[in-house]
C-alpha cells in the first residue's frame, strides 16, 4: 500500500505547486479593480476553471496533508489497532471534508 | 606546550551504578591527537575503568563510533584539531543500549542487518563473473554504497530509528540497496519485498541526518529514495 500512496503524494505535491500557483495567479491578476465588487466575487465563483482549481487545491492538498500527518503518526511505535483507528479516521475526515467542499463550490456556482 | 583539553565523560555502568554521570579529565595535547587517544590517555593514565571500544585505528572497522561533541563520530579518524575547542565531551552512541561507559551494545543494529540478509547471493544460471557493467552508472553508485564499515553513527544520528524501535534504519536499507540493485543478485525481489514494509524503506522521511554523519561519506538517503523507485517500480510491475 506505502507504495502507491507514497506515489500519490509525489503526484499531488506537483498537482499542489502548479494549481496554487495558478490559483494566487489568477487571484492577483484577474482584479479589474479596487475594492472587488459583489458581481466579480459571483463571475469567479462561476468560473467553470476556476472551480476544478479550487476542487483540485481542496483534494490534493488535503491528501497531501493527512498523508503526511499519517506518516509522522506511524514513525512512533504504535500497535496494528490504533494504525487502523486513526487511518480510517483520517479517511473519513479526508472524504467529509472534500465532499463538503465539492458540494460547497458546486452549490455556490449554480445557486448565485 | 598548548593547554591541555578540558574533557567530560560519560560514565555509567548498568551493574553497579544506579544513574550516568559525567566525569572531567584534563587531558595534555601532542600534534595530530585524535580523540581516540583522548580517551586511551585517560584509561591509561587517569581512570583505568574507563570503557569504550577500538580495534583497527584507521577508520575500518567502524567499532571506535562515539557522540563527540554533539555529534557522532570515529574517535580514530577526528583530530581533535578539527573540534576547534579545548572542551570535549564524548559520550556513546545514541539509539543504543549502554554496556558501560561508551560501550553500546550493536545487537539491534546487527540485527535489523540480518533481516535485509546482507550476503550476495549469485543467481545459478549466471556463470560470467560480472553482469553489471563495470563502467555503468549503476555500477558506481553501488560501489560508493559498499564502503560501509558498520560503524553505527548513521543509525544513532536517525530521528526514525529515535521513534520507532521496528524502523530498518539507514545502514541495513543501504545495504539492502547494493544487493537488490545489483542484477547478479538471486533474491532482489524477495530483499524488495523485505524492505517494502511500513518499517522498512516508507519510513525514511529523507532528513539526511544518516549522511550528515557518515564517516565514509556514503549518503544512505539516497539508497533509501532509490529503494522506494523500486518499490514503487515493483507495483507497477516493471521491476522484475
Ligand atoms: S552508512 Fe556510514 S554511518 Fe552508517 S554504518 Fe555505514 S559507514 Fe557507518
Ligand atoms: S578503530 Fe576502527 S574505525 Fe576507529
Amino acid at each position: 500500500m506505502h507504495a502507491w500512496t507514497w506515489v500519490l503524494q509525489r503526484i499531488s505535491a506537483v498537482i499542489l505547486i502548479i494549481a496554487l500557483g495558478l490559483h494566487i495567479g489568477f487571484l492577483h491578476f484577474s482584479n479589474t479593480g479596487e475594492p472587488l465588487n459583489y458581481g466579480e466575487v459571483v463571475a469567479r465563483l462561476k468560473t467553470p476553471v476556476l472551480i476544478v482549481f479550487d476542487i483540485l487545491l481542496l483534494t490534493f492538498g488535503l491528501y497531501h496533508a493527512l498523508y503526511g500527518l499519517y506518516s509522522v503518526f506511524l514513525d512512533f511505535d504504535s500497535g496494528k489497532k490504533e494504525r487502523v483507528i486513526v487511518l480510517g479516521l483520517f479517511v473519513v475526515v479526508g472524504l467529509g471534508i472534500v465532499g463538503f467542499g465539492i458540494f460547497g463550490l458546486l452549490y455556490t456556482a449554480r445557486s448565485l | 606546550m598548548s593547554k591541555p583539553l578540558q574533557v567530560k565523560v560519560f560514565r555509567f555502568n548498568p551493574e553497579s551504578d544506579v544513574a550516568p554521570r559525567f566525569d572531567d579529565f584534563e587531558v595534555p595535547v601532542f600534534d595530530n591527537m585524535a580523540v581516540l587517544d583522548v580517551v586511551i590517555y585517560i584509561q591509561n593514565y587517569l581512570d583505568r575503568s574507563l570503557s569504550f571500544r577500538f580495534s583497527c585505528r584507521i577508520g575500518m572497522c567502524g567499532s571506535c563510533a562515539m557522540y563527540v561533541n554533539g555529534r557522532a563520530r570515529l574517535a580514530c579518524r577526528t583530530q581533535v584539531s578539527s573540534l576547534k575547542t579545548r572542551d570535549i565531551t564524548i559520550m556513546p552512541l545514541p539509539n543504543f543500549p549502554i554496556i558501560r561507559d561508551l560501550v553500546v551494545d550493536m545487537e539491534p543494529f546487527f540485527d535489523k542487518w540480518k533481516k535485509i540478509k546482507p550476503y550476495y547471493i549469485p543467481k545459478r544460471e549466471i556463470d560470467a563473473p560480472v553482469t553489471v557493467q563495470p563502467e555503468s552508472n549503476e555500477r558506481e553508485f553501488i560501489d560508493d554504497m559498499l564502503d560501509c564499515i558498520s560503524c553505527g553513527c548513521c543509525y544513532s544520528a536517525c530521528s526514525m530509528v529515535a521513534t520507532n524501535k521496528d524502523y530498518l534504519g539507514p545502514a541495513a536499507l543501504n545495504r539492502a540497496y547494493t544487493l537488490i540493485a545489483d542484477k547478479r543478485d538471486a533474491i532482489r525481489v524477495e530483499r524488495l519485498k523485505a524492505v517494502d514494509r511500513s518499517y522498512g524503506v516508507w519510513r525514511c522521511h529523507t532528513q539526511f541526518n544518516c549522511a550528515e554523519v557518515c564517516p565514509k561519506n556514503i549518503v544512505p538517503t539516497r539508497s533509501i529514495q532509490r529503494l522506494k523507485r523500486r518499490c514503487v517500480l515493483k507495483k507497477f510491475g516493471i521491476f522484475k
